[in-house]
């Protein structure tokens, strides 16, 4: 596994998506707008800034099938952007929301969108033709704390959500005249909105980066006590398993397969996570340097399960700092200043690369780049270096089984 | 006392690793604001454990982490009045300059000398190692700058005692 492709866009990245066809990518470069870059004859372009908001965008989605594009934002407004002719045209959602919203996704079906915010509640808006605006209706008084994460159920109905009170919670999102009956979950559940089915109290810190897997069997969600939890079997008696990790904690998760898991966060390196024949989870590290990868494998014994081991498939450079010397303040001090990245030309000799990776700060937004028919599979990582980094699996061969 | 001191300065150095896990998070009280939790406290969820980790009864340092802040307080060592009064003057020196280094507290945390509060922004902009790196090494040389300050006192006391001396 190699990242292929590197592209610093911003000083600094809070979320991406892609287009349906993966040629444009979406971010936020840390403030109220939106940037639109485009692949025009190998170099990366930009062809469209959205303005509206006027507080940090914190969540976008890009939807395959319609492309449009959603947005939130801290100042608690919601845009969805639809592209007409060369512009982008966007529409104002009411989130009902007096707080900030932190996150959005769209549901399979693209007929909803989820949005989670730091009032604790989770808004789920849909399309009212007769009136020609986006609706939310509120899930209310079921979450301690700000929702950071929201994830759908193949099934369009489950919604996933994770918060900083711990938990991490199933409800259903029902929605008469715009889901229909057979399209709701077997007949246990019930399909009323806002109804809790389960409540997964794993983790003794914050949660993040909830995701089901293609399939919809397995939930995935990290802790920030450097955890990963894998839940099988969604109902009121679930199936679940925990990962402990001893690097620092992710942020967010990813499913290239029912099998195989991709986490990032603040170690600025990619993991795998791997389910074995009888569903165990591993883990996996992936530390590369960018184009050349050494392979450097010992096996070690990891928490929790024996039969866990944990690999490193390069060797992280640590540059360590010579000796100090000298007692004078200023000498801190400028080494403080020295490295502030003000302006983005890096043509000036660079501090010292810290770990030696692609990332240089803590990845915060991984989506799934998969062309139709092609058996490869990518990701992109973007983070708060301003990277966007596109992933490519397919030349890993011991983890192909997984795929 | 040497490897005493690298001790110490490793297990914060290790310590500020772990809890510099900062990310942006708008407050969940006050309608669109964004202040750092660690000083704000009004979620108690989004406050992790502060870490207190001492040298000597003279010298510690608490670190109080929340999800988008995390506050460095020290306590610097003073055996006798003399270096009690040269640690205040100099930390209060440094604190009217706070602006300059970015990450210090105007005023310190109640029982410490001087405050460090990093948040989200300065994760950002600069490198969070190279963070770290600034809060050890100020660490390292503030005792030697109180030593040296401390010296040039008594020499030059010495000094002027013998000048006065010399006119009887």
């Amino acid at each position: 596994m190699a990242a292929i492709a590197v592209h610093q866009f911003a000083q600094c990245i809070t979320c991406h998506a892609w287009s349906p066809d993966h040629s444009m990518v979406a971010f936020c470069p840390n403030n109220n707008e939106v940037h639109i870059y485009k692949l025009v004859n190998d170099k990366w372009e930009k062809v469209h800034v959205l303005q509206k908001h006027d507080q940090i965008v914190s969540g976008i989605d890009w939807s395959v099938k319609s492309n449009r594009i959603v947005s939130v934002s801290h100042d608690r407004n919601s845009y969805v952007w639809s592209q007409e002719g060369p512009e982008w045209v966007p529409t104002l959602v009411i989130l009902r929301l007096n707080r900030a919203a932190l996150c959005v996704q769209w549901s399979p079906k693209e007929n909803k969108f989820a949005v989670g915010s730091g009032a604790k509640t989770v808004c789920v808006c849909y399309y009212e033709q007769e009136n020609n605006w986006w609706v939310s209706k509120v899930i209310r008084k079921k979450h301690d704390s700000s929702v950071t994460s929201v994830a759908w159920h193949p099934n369009n109905i489950l919604l996933a959500t994770t918060s900083t009170d711990g938990k991490c919670r199933v409800f259903s999102t029902f929605i008469k005249g715009v889901d229909t009956r057979e399209s709701k979950t077997g007949s246990s559940s019930d399909p009323k909105f806002g109804e809790q089915i389960v409540q997964l109290d794993l983790s003794s810190s914050w949660t993040f980066g909830v995701k089901w897997s293609p399939s919809g069997n397995t939930l995935a969600y990290v802790g920030h006590n450097s955890m990963i939890y894998f839940v099988d079997d969604i109902s009121p008696s679930p199936l679940a398993q925990n990962l402990a990790f001893r690097n620092l904690p992710l942020r967010d998760v990813l499913f290239v397969s029912e099998k195989m898991v991709i986490g990032v966060g603040f170690d600025c390196n990619p993991m795998v996570f791997a389910a074995d024949k009888s569903g165990l989870w591993y883990v996996r590290f992936i530390v590369t340097v960018i184009f050349y990868t050494c392979f450097v494998t010992s096996i070690r014994f990891l928490v929790l399960f024996s039969r866990s081991f944990i690999r490193f498939l390069g060797e992280r450079r640590e540059s360590l700092s010579g000796p100090k010397s000298g007692s004078q303040f200023s000498e801190a001090f400028g080494k403080l200043y020295g490295q502030a990245k003000h302006g983005l030309s890096n043509d000036t000799v660079e501090p010292s690369k810290i770990q030696g990776a692609v990332h240089d700060n803590c990845i915060n937004c991984i989506a799934l780049l998969n062309k139709k028919g092609s058996q490869t599979k990518r990701f992109s990582t973007s983070g708060m270096d301003g990277k966007v980094v596109i992933w490519d699996l397919g030349n890993q061969q011991d983890l192909k089984e997984y795929l | 006392m040497a490897s005493t001191l690298r001790l110490y300065l490793t297990c914060i150095r290790n310590t500020l690793e772990a809890a510099m896990c900062l990310q942006n998070f708008p407050c969940q009280e006050v309608e669109r604001h964004n202040k750092p939790e660690v000083e704000l406290k009004t979620s108690p969820e989004l406050l992790l454990n502060p870490v207190l980790i001492c040298r000597n009864e003279a010298e510690k340092c608490l670190i109080e982490t929340s999800i988008n802040s995390l506050r460095i307080s020290l306590k610097v060592k003073q055996a006798d009045e003399l270096e009690n009064i040269l640690a205040k003057k100099f930390l209060r020196f440094l604190s009217m300059r706070a602006e300059a280094f970015q990450v210090l507290r105007r005023k310190p945390v109640q029982g410490y000398d001087i405050s460090f509060l990093i948040t989200n922004y300065h994760c950002e902009e600069l490198q969070k190692q190279k963070l770290i790196d600034f809060i050890v090494q100020f660490m390292e040389d503030i005792d030697k700058e109180i030593s040296e300050l401390k010296m040039s006192v008594s020499t030059r006391g010495r000094l002027v005692a013998t000048e006065f001396l010399k006119q009887f």
